[in-house]
This record gives C-alpha cells, sequence and structure tokens, in this order.
C-alpha cells in the first residue's frame, strides 16, 4: 500500500447523484491485487475533514485508478468540484479481493447495487464469463443499458428501466446451478437478503460490506464487522469481530453477521 | 541540527515525538507506509489482563475537525503480548512504552508483574486511567485522587522503569489527579485522553456511535489539551507528555510552550501513518531557523498575559 498524490484526470456525473472520477496514480496501480480492492481519498489538506473516504475501485487501466461514487455528503460534494489537473492524496490499494470468478466450471452472477457497483463493474471486467444484475432505485441512477443478450440485467424499484423489482428480483428468475458463485456489492439490506438467499439455496457467495473506517490500514480498530462463530481470521484479535479494512471487504457469506 | 533527546526520569529518548496509544497497533504494523526507528518512542494499544473483543460497531464517526471513537480496549491482552510482541520489541531500535488498562488495582498489578517477569527491552508503562469508553477503563481511578495516588504507589512498587499516568480531561480539576501521580511516584504524565463527545445523526435520529458516547480526538480537542498541559505544568514538577490533536510542527511548539517535554502523535497517524516522522523533520527545521540547540528553553514558555 502506498499513499500518494493522484491527479485527476476526468471526474463527471454519470447519473443522477453518481459520479466517475479517473485518477493518474502509478504507485497505487502499480501495487494493485485484484478486484475488491479499495482506495482511501482525503477532501483536501485541511484537517476539517480528517478521516479518509474509502471508495472501491471500479476500475485500473495501467496507471489509472477510477473510482464511482455518490453524493452523499460534504465530503462527497467537495469531490464533485475536483477539475482535471487537481491532486487527490489517496492512499491504497487496500483490502482482499474477490476469488474464484475465472475457477473451471464457475458460474459468476455479479450482483450491484447503488453505489455498491463500482467493485462488481471492476470484477466483471475481470471475469472471463459472468451475468451482472445491477439494481437501483429508478432509471435515472443507471448508466448503462439493460441487454439480457450480454447477461447484463438491470432492475429498477418503479420499472422505469429493466426489471420492475429489485436484484433479488432478477436473481430468483436466473438459473442457477451447484457451480453458481454469487458475487455482491450493495446497501446493507441487499447483501443481507443475497446471503439469506444463498444460505436457503446453498449458493457459494462472496459479499463485499461497507464498513465507516477511521484509518483502513488497522490502526484504528474501528471497522469491524461480526463474524460468524469459529471464523479466526488474521487481523483481529480474536474471534467476535473482523476488521473490514484487513480481512474484507470481500467476506464469503457465512463468514460474516450482519448488525 | 539541534538535538532532539530529551529525559523523561531516567531514561533518554533521541527525540520527543512519540506516537500515541490506540493510534499505532503495537508498532509492527505498516512497514509500508512509516519507518518506525526515527520516532522518539511507540506508545502501544492498551493491555489488559485477559484479551477483549472490543465494542460492537459503530466504533467510529467523524466530527468537525476531529472524530469520535469507542472502540473498547479491543486488545489481545497481556500474555500474548508477552508471547508475540516483547521478542519484536526486542530487535527494534525504537523504544516502547507499553500502555496498561484495568479495571481493580490488581488487574493493572497483574499485568504490570507478568511483563516485569520476562526480560524485555520496553522502556516504560503509561498507565490509562481515563479510557471513556468501557466500563473496565480505568475511569474510576482517573477521576479520583485518592484512587490515582494508591494506583501509582502501588505500581510504584513493581517496576524501576517509567511510570507514566495518562490523564483524562473529562475531571473537575486535571491538577489535582496530575498532583496524585506526581505524589504517588509516577516519573511523569500524559494528557490528554480523549474528551467525551458524542454524535448524532439528524436524518436516522440515530447515535453514530454503539455506546453512545465515546471519545472525541484530533484538532478539534487542541486547545483542551493545550489548556489541561499547561494547567499541569503548573501544578507538578514531573515531566508532562502532550496529546491532543497535533497534526504538525506548528501544534508540537505550541504543545510545548505550554510545558510539554515531549508529546503523543494520535489521530494524525489513522490519516497518514508516517506522520510521525514529517513532524519531526518540521520540528528540526524550526529549531535550525530559530538557531535552538534544542526544545529546553521552550519547554513551558508561552507568554500569557497575566
Amino acid at each position: 500500500m502506498k499513499i500518494e498524490q493522484a491527479i485527476v484526470l476526468r471526474n463527471e456525473q454519470i447519473a443522477h447523484g453518481i459520479w466517475r472520477m479517473s485518477l493518474v496514480a502509478p504507485d497505487v496501480a502499480s501495487a494493485y491485487v485484484g478486484p475488491g480492492q479499495f482506495i482511501s481519498l482525503l477532501t483536501d489538506d485541511s484537517w476539517d475533514h480528517l478521516v479518509r473516504r474509502p471508495m472501491s475501485i471500479a476500475k485500473i487501466n495501467e496507471d489509472e485508478v477510477d473510482i464511482i461514487y455518490k453524493i452523499f455528503g460534504d465530503v462527497t460534494d467537495h469531490f464533485t468540484k475536483k477539475c482535471p489537473g487537481d491532486s487527490m492524496n489517496i492512499l491504497g490499494p487496500l483490502g482482499n479481493v474477490f476469488t474464484d470468478y475465472n475457477s473451471e466450471f464457475a458460474e459468476p452472477i455479479l450482483i450491484g447495487g447503488g453505489v455498491g457497483l463500482a467493485p462488481i463493474l471492476n470484477l466483471y471486467d475481470a471475469c472471463e464469463k459472468a451475468v451482472m444484475i445491477i439494481g437501483a432505485r429508478s432509471a435515472d441512477e443507471h448508466f448503462l443499458n439493460h441487454k439480457p443478450d450480454n447477461s447484463v440485467y438491470l432492475t429498477t424499484d418503479d420499472g422505469t428501466a429493466g426489471i420492475e423489482g429489485n436484484v433479488l428480483t432478477a436473481l430468483k428468475n436466473m438459473n442457477l446451478s451447484e457451480n453458481t458463485i454469487l458475487f455482491a456489492c450493495g446497501p446493507e439490506p441487499m447483501l443481507i437478503a443475497i446471503q439469506n438467499y444463498a444460505d436457503e439455496y446453498n449458493i457459494r457467495a462472496q459479499l463485499s460490506v461497507e464498513s465507516y473506517m477511521g484509518c483502513g490500514v488497522g490502526l484504528c480498530q474501528g471497522c469491524v464487522i461480526e463474524r460468524q462463530n469459529g471464523q479466526v481470521m488474521k487481523h483481529s484479535y480474536h474471534e467476535k469481530y473482523s476488521l473490514v479494512c484487513l480481512d474484507g471487504p470481500v467476506y464469503e457469506c457465512d463468514e460474516i453477521i450482519f448488525g | 541540527m539541534a538535538d532532539l533527546s530529551i529525559k523523561i526520569g531516567h531514561t533518554t529518548f533521541k527525540n520527543p515525538i512519540f506516537v500515541a496509544s490506540g493510534t499505532f497497533g503495537y508498532g509492527t504494523d505498516n512497514p509500508e507506509l512509516v519507518d518506525v526507528s526515527n520516532i522518539g518512542a511507540i506508545v502501544t494499544k492498551s493491555i489488559t489482563l485477559n484479551p477483549r473483543e472490543g465494542n460492537p460497531p459503530p466504533r467510529i464517526v467523524e466530527t468537525p475537525s476531529g472524530m469520535i471513537n469507542s472502540i473498547g480496549l479491543a486488545n489481545i491482552g497481556v500474555e500474548k503480548y508477552i508471547s508475540e510482541l516483547l521478542p519484536i520489541y526486542e530487535v527494534m531500535d525504537t523504544p516502547i512504552i507499553m500502555n496498561i488498562a484495568g479495571s481493580s488495582i490488581t488487574e493493572y498489578i497483574d499485568v504490570m508483574k507478568k511483563v516485569e517477569a520476562v526480560s524485555s527491552n520496553i522502556v516504560g508503562y503509561e498507565i490509562n486511567i481515563s479510557c471513556p469508553n468501557v466500563k473496565e477503563g480505568g475511569m474510576e481511578f482517573g477521576v479520583d485522587c485518592e484512587m490515582t495516588e494508591k494506583l501509582t504507589r502501588e505500581l510504584r512498587n513493581f517496576t524501576d522503569r517509567l511510570l507514566i499516568m495518562k490523564l483524562s480531561p473529562n475531571v473537575t480539576d486535571i491538577t489535582a489527579i496530575a498532583k496524585s501521580s506526581e505524589n504517588g511516584g509516577a516519573d511523569a504524565v500524559s494528557a490528554i485522553n480523549t474528551v467525551v463527545g458524542m454524535s448524532i445523526d439528524h436524518k436516522t435520529k440515530k447515535s453514530n456511535i454503539y455506546t453512545t458516547y465515546g471519545g472525541l480526538s484530533g484538532p478539534a480537542i487542541k486547545p483542551v489539551g493545550l489548556a489541561c498541559v499547561h494547567k499541569v505544568f503548573n501544578a507538578v514538577k514531573i515531566p508532562i507528555i502532550g496529546i491532543g490533536g497535533m497534526v504538525s510542527s506548528h501544534d508540537v511548539i505550541e504543545y510545548i510552550l505550554a510545558g510539554s517535554c515531549a508529546v503523543q502523535i494520535g489521530t494524525a497517524n489513522y490519516r497518514d501513518p508516517g506522520i510521525a516522522e514529517k513532524i519531526l523533520n518540521d520540528l528540526n527545521d524550526y529549531l535550525d531557523e530559530q538557531n535552538l540547540n534544542s526544545i529546553t528553553s521552550l519547554i513551558g514558555a508561552v507568554k500569557t498575559y497575566v
């Protein structure tokens, strides 16, 4: 992991309230391991907002690192003001990666909800073959097209694009096999629904979870998620909690318990 | 180049920039981001007799120019500290100060006795009598003069190493607790621990921290820390290690002027684990610019109006 003054290459709105930023960050890009990893960004040099904001990597292209972010508060609003040529202090790459998506016989289904789409898009690029389901509340929050022929399915709560319903509505209509592996990132209620679904049908699922982080590198011990019994991981003191920044953000769905 | 070495009790440190307990893990993480050999001392995360899971999430939230944490003294326990970490510290160049937390005098003593019973190169102990986030965090000591003096005196019996009492700002009169520490035989006090704070999400109407209250840290508490250090400086003769919201060499100089002989960088490590080293370099430059050979003449030298 590195701390780097990355240079903004592009920063544009791609859907309602959702932005994509491309950064030139050769140090971080060269240390990148795979989809699932994230970077952590500072707003600026001031200490008004002192905590870095973790953002999943949406794409790595040579020395470029892309993130997709939703305007959520002061900090993300500040991100939208960044222009090409501006610098951003970033720390990364951080966290673990999705696994086994290109294993022999694997039939990956990728599920992204809301801004949780970023690592899913990154994973989609890395998959030799995959089905992808992307959920949003409404058509204006989508920036891809519904293309069932290409195995890309959109869902909207209000039916204004793709399938009316949520990502589970789409998932339930798919043919699953014993080789299916779900890969998901999105709001916690969505991840809980997928966890329950995977459990009920005995399907393997890897979930990328979000957590409030103070540092991203294991120092503050703030970003914990409860783990299921007996799952001792490398970066945590005992058996009850796991540090999302080091052990995660990607977990097998039977490893963790949502709060 | 100025001589940055300082002496606390009988221990000499190569420079006065330490890293604070709970903000730097056990000093063995993140070698890619920080060269710990340049740090004056590492105060390791609070250790209790038994391992602790810590509090449920959410444990962290950002606040204006600061953050609130309520980790709940998650730690590996003293046995693992001895078996896994002390051997690593043997081969590190950086002095290690072990922070101990407990819920009774016996617990503090048991932890210290276990460490004293084995050979190690740790240079001292910082006694956490001020964790605001758990019942077992020692706060009952940190707000009570008699208890503070008793605890300090008891611990003094078990070690010749540095004994530093870490003071809470969440008291009516911090100088009284500092005096009790001095009377009990402490070599130094460190001040301040975090300030009790709360954060609420007006949209969800929920507390942002599981334990409702947590410890506020970061630049937001720098004025509180400065005032506490200055008051304590005027009340006791033992050295003060300043803590509270320092992010730059300028902040460090202010803490020295208020009365600190050394400082601990805390929350700033979360943003950049290598920041202590940068602050040290800037402090060196400052002393050179000021033609000062050491920080000694600056300690407590703030010019006040009254």
